[in-house]
């Protein structure tokens, strides 16, 4: 760009406008990332866009923390500052307006020694059309103070309604506690949350304000995603990364007999974090989902008793200079077309060295096609499950690096692999 | 001047550098700690299932670690072995089989010279614990007898023993008597006289709004004339003595200002040199305890947290506890009497190796309710209080 700039100075003043308007457009362009500078464009690039929140400076990141209300059709996330300031924004995607509906501090009606330093659950919609959701501590305060006064106070469940603007604070988890993830029981309300460290499994019920704390199922790492299946089962994984089912209609735990699939030598720490994102296919009674030990798997749910796995592969065709355990995919949408798209790369764990690449998976030929690669500085990590709205459009939660300090800025990421998106 | 500046300038930037690095979460991972695999739900591996694994009771002989568990609900607990050098279960014994409608192992062991264990139990349907003998075999086989309840409609919430009196005492639960059982003459005598009173009652439950379990002694030890230390409300730390059968008060339990109605011992462990070691469950206090003067030195809080769950003695000299619970995070600490005092070890964290995790996988205990040293104190075992419990094993250093 300064280069650029540099050669404009030497043109007549009326080409140094309309080249300096061009470039202006250009890098804005850029920045929302409609047309990534150096991503290998393998996909149309009218089929992502990157889209900003708006009116939060101190904007830092956002962690799983998106889901689509059908009833509203709206976009939630919730982005942090990953110390103590949670914004809850809406896009519509009919109009494409974000909008910025105010910190869950506010809303909650929060005092500062129950700061939350972001949500960490996917945003999930109830029966009543609110969005549920639970918060994390997610710093250095709950990392290492704990339960002194100076630590964490504990994550809470949390509802907003899109339509109405209602927001409701459900209530303390466990003390001390992060909710990592929430999920809801469709069909009777319950939430079911994980707590972290201690990875307890909390099963509450908002009608009548019962919580029950069901035990610890993890190890020293807690696995981030837990999700329901069509009859408000949950599941979940154990340190051994085997399936465990809560049954809704008996209020039970079922673990599975057999560990997930893995490849052969990963690691004790991928397999005790299990499963990082999933995607739902009810007309076909499929549930994909993708291990923190990179495998692609299908499951097929049943009403009683866990129902079977199929292992799909790896995340990516195997490459003889990363271990096929090796790369970080926290993210996972399933397109009209029946195909899986996700993000790899994050945490400094990349398919390839500094780059965020976008893979299509078509879970019937097993091909992997890599559509985007971005640099760290355009987009860096990518978190999120089964967000798709009605016109088919699936939608991540994406940020970019800024320096090497962990400064990041947050979009919202809009992909259709079959149409033009619009921002 | 300059290098003076100079120097400032490195020393600031070394002390930038070391920042983030005394910032990191450490766990306490000796290289040679391990994990063994105690539970585990639907599995065809000697495992006890999900809600009957909390490890309370906890000894060790040879090479045999023994332990008895507390379920949660109306489910029964297990007896268990597991093996310190091969670090796998070895037997499993649901003690419904041989004394159903119990809940809860909860007392510890007292261990006599013929290698039997005594313990007792808690029952919730009908509120009469057991006391049990328990005798492991060289294969690891647990014989169970059960010697019958103590007290009607009270379970055994503490217990100790004298090996050469043949005595075992204890207190009931919910009332808080007093009890012993002649070994030789299997009689049980209750003293009916140090329940707690209608006066207490009311200041503990209408007052404060406890529960039994809240003020009750968890815990009581001998000393080597068989006196019987416990305590009794209000935060009394109170002695038992065998030839004239009675309760004489020492003298408060450490508490922290405004908490003396949470004051009760629920650890206790005798170093060679005859000096009791207690910890007060009301607010995580250690303290001495010296049986010849009858002095009760506090040595104050390892960590933040109220309650001390478990202590023993290692090789090196060492006191080791658990201090904290639930809803904090237990840290395991040593207390060296002749050097440094306390040391806070925080959330130990080990490898834990099984059949079909056989990279291993990192094991982090949170919630640690009982602890054991080896016979040699060369190693300490300490088992968990979660849904699904595992043990934790670290060897002391110098201990060889």
């Amino acid at each position: 760009m300064g280069n650029k700039m540099a050669v404009c100075f030497f043109l007549p003043k009326k080409i140094r406008v309309k080249v300096f308007i061009r470039l202006v457009v250009l890098a804005g362009l850029c920045q929302v990332g409609v047309l990534p500078a150096s991503a290998q464009q393998k996909n149309n690039k009218d089929n992502i866009a990157f889209i900003k929140y708006t009116g939060f400076p101190d904007a830092h990141s956002t962690w799983d923390d998106i889901g689509y209300s059908k009833q509203a059709g709206k976009v939630v996330v919730g982005v942090t500052n990953h110390v103590d300031k949670v914004m809850l924004y809406a896009y519509d995607v009919t109009t494409g307006k974000m909008t910025n509906h105010g910190s869950l501090a506010d809303r909650g009606h929060l005092r500062p020694f129950q700061w939350q330093a972001k949500i960490h659950s996917k945003i999930t919609e109830g029966k009543d059309g609110y969005m549920y959701f639970s918060t994390d501590g997610g710093e250095s305060r709950e990392e290492y103070f704990m339960e002194h006064p100076a630590g964490y106070s504990g994550g809470l469940f949390m509802k907003w309604h899109p339509g109405t603007d209602g927001f409701v604070n459900l209530g303390l988890g466990l003390p001390y506690e992060s909710v990592k993830d929430m999920d809801i029981d469709p069909v009777s309300g319950k939430l079911f949350g994980i707590s972290y460290p201690q990875v307890h499994f909390l099963v509450y019920d908002p009608a009548k304000n019962s919580l029950k704390d069901l035990g610890r199922l993890g190890s020293s790492h807690v696995p981030r995603v837990l999700f329901t299946d069509w009859w408000g089962n949950c599941y979940y994984v154990d340190w051994r990364q085997r399936l465990v089912k809560y049954q809704t209609a008996q209020d039970t735990l079922l673990f599975a007999r057999e560990s997930l699939p893995a490849f052969e030598g990963t690691p004790g720490e991928k397999i005790v974090t299990g499963i990082t994102a999933y995607a739902k296919d009810q007309k076909n009674n499929v549930i994909y989902a993708i291990t923190y030990g990179a495998k692609i798997l299908a499951f097929y749910p049943q009403k009683e008793g866990i129902g079977r796995v199929e292992d799909l592969g790896g995340v990516a065709d195997s490459r003889s200079n990363i271990k096929p355990w090796g790369p970080y995919v926290p993210n996972l949408n399933i397109g009209d077309n029946g195909k899986l798209y996700y993000f790899v790369g994050g945490h400094g764990n990349f398919l390839i060295e500094n780059r965020t690449v976008m893979m299509e998976f078509d879970p019937k030929t097993k091909k992997h096609t890599i559509l985007y690669e971005y640099p760290v500085d355009q987009l860096s990590e990518a978190t999120g499950s089964d967000t798709k709205d009605q016109f088919g459009n699936l939608y991540f939660a994406g940020r970019r690096e800024l320096d090497s300090l962990d400064h990041s800025e947050p979009f919202l990421i809009k992909f259709n692999p079959g149409k033009k998106v619009s921002r | 001047m300059k290098i003076r500046s100079l120097k400032m300038v490195l020393a600031l930037g070394l002390v930038g550098l070391a920042g983030p690095v005394f910032a990191q979460y450490s766990y306490f991972k000796p290289l040679e700690g391990f994990g063994i695999e105690t539970s585990l739900s639907n599995t065809a591996l000697l495992r006890m299932p999900m809600y009957r694994n909390a490890i309370t009771s906890l000894t060790v002989q040879n090479d045999y670690i023994i332990g008895g568990t507390t379920a949660m609900g109306n489910r029964a607990p297990f007896l268990f072995v597991a093996s310190l050098s091969k670090r796998e279960m070895l037997t499993l014994k649901d003690l419904n089989a041989d004394v159903p409608g119990q809940t809860s192992i909860r007392t510890g062991f007292f261990r006599t010279a013929d290698q039997a264990l005594y313990a007792g139990t808690m029952a919730a349907t009908t509120g009469s614990g057991h006391l049990l003998r328990v005798v492991v075999g060289a294969d690891a086989s647990i014989r169970v007898t059960d010697l019958g309840t103590p007290v009607p409609g009270e379970g055994v919430f503490a217990l100790t023993g004298n090996d050469s009196r043949k005595m075992i005492y204890g207190i009931s639960y919910p009332s808080g008597f007093f009890f012993s059982y002649n070994i030789g003459s299997k009689a049980f005598k209750v003293y009916k006289n140090s329940a707690v009173t209608p006066a207490e009652r009311h200041v503990l439950v209408d007052e404060f709004h406890q529960k039994p379990e809240d003020y009750l002694s968890g815990a009581m030890v001998t000393d080597q004339q068989g006196l019987v230390y416990t305590s009794q409300p209000i935060n009394r730390l109170v002695v038992f003595n065998p030839a004239d059968e009675r309760f004489t008060t020492l003298s408060e339990l450490p508490a922290v200002w405004g908490r003396r109605t949470l004051g009760r011992t629920e650890s206790w462990t005798k170093t060679a040199d005859g000096l009791l070691y207690g910890g007060n469950a009301g607010d995580g206090q250690l303290f001495q305890l010296d049986p010849a003067t009858r002095k009760v030195k506090n040595l104050g809080k390892p960590a933040q947290m109220n309650r001390l769950r478990g202590l023993c003695v290692g090789a090196d000299g060492k006191i080791y506890g658990l201090s904290g619970a639930s809803p904090g995070y237990v840290h395991l600490f040593s207390y060296n009497p002749s050097g440094e005092g306390f040391t806070d070890l925080g959330n130990p964290q080990f490898i834990l190796k099984a059949p079909g995790i056989e990279q291993g996988i990192e094991w982090r205990g949170f919630q640690l309710s009982a602890i054991a040293a080896s016979e040699d104190g060369k190693y300490i075992v300490m088992g968990e209080d979660e849904a699904l419990s595992q043990l934790l094993v670290f060897p002391v250093e110098n201990g060889n």
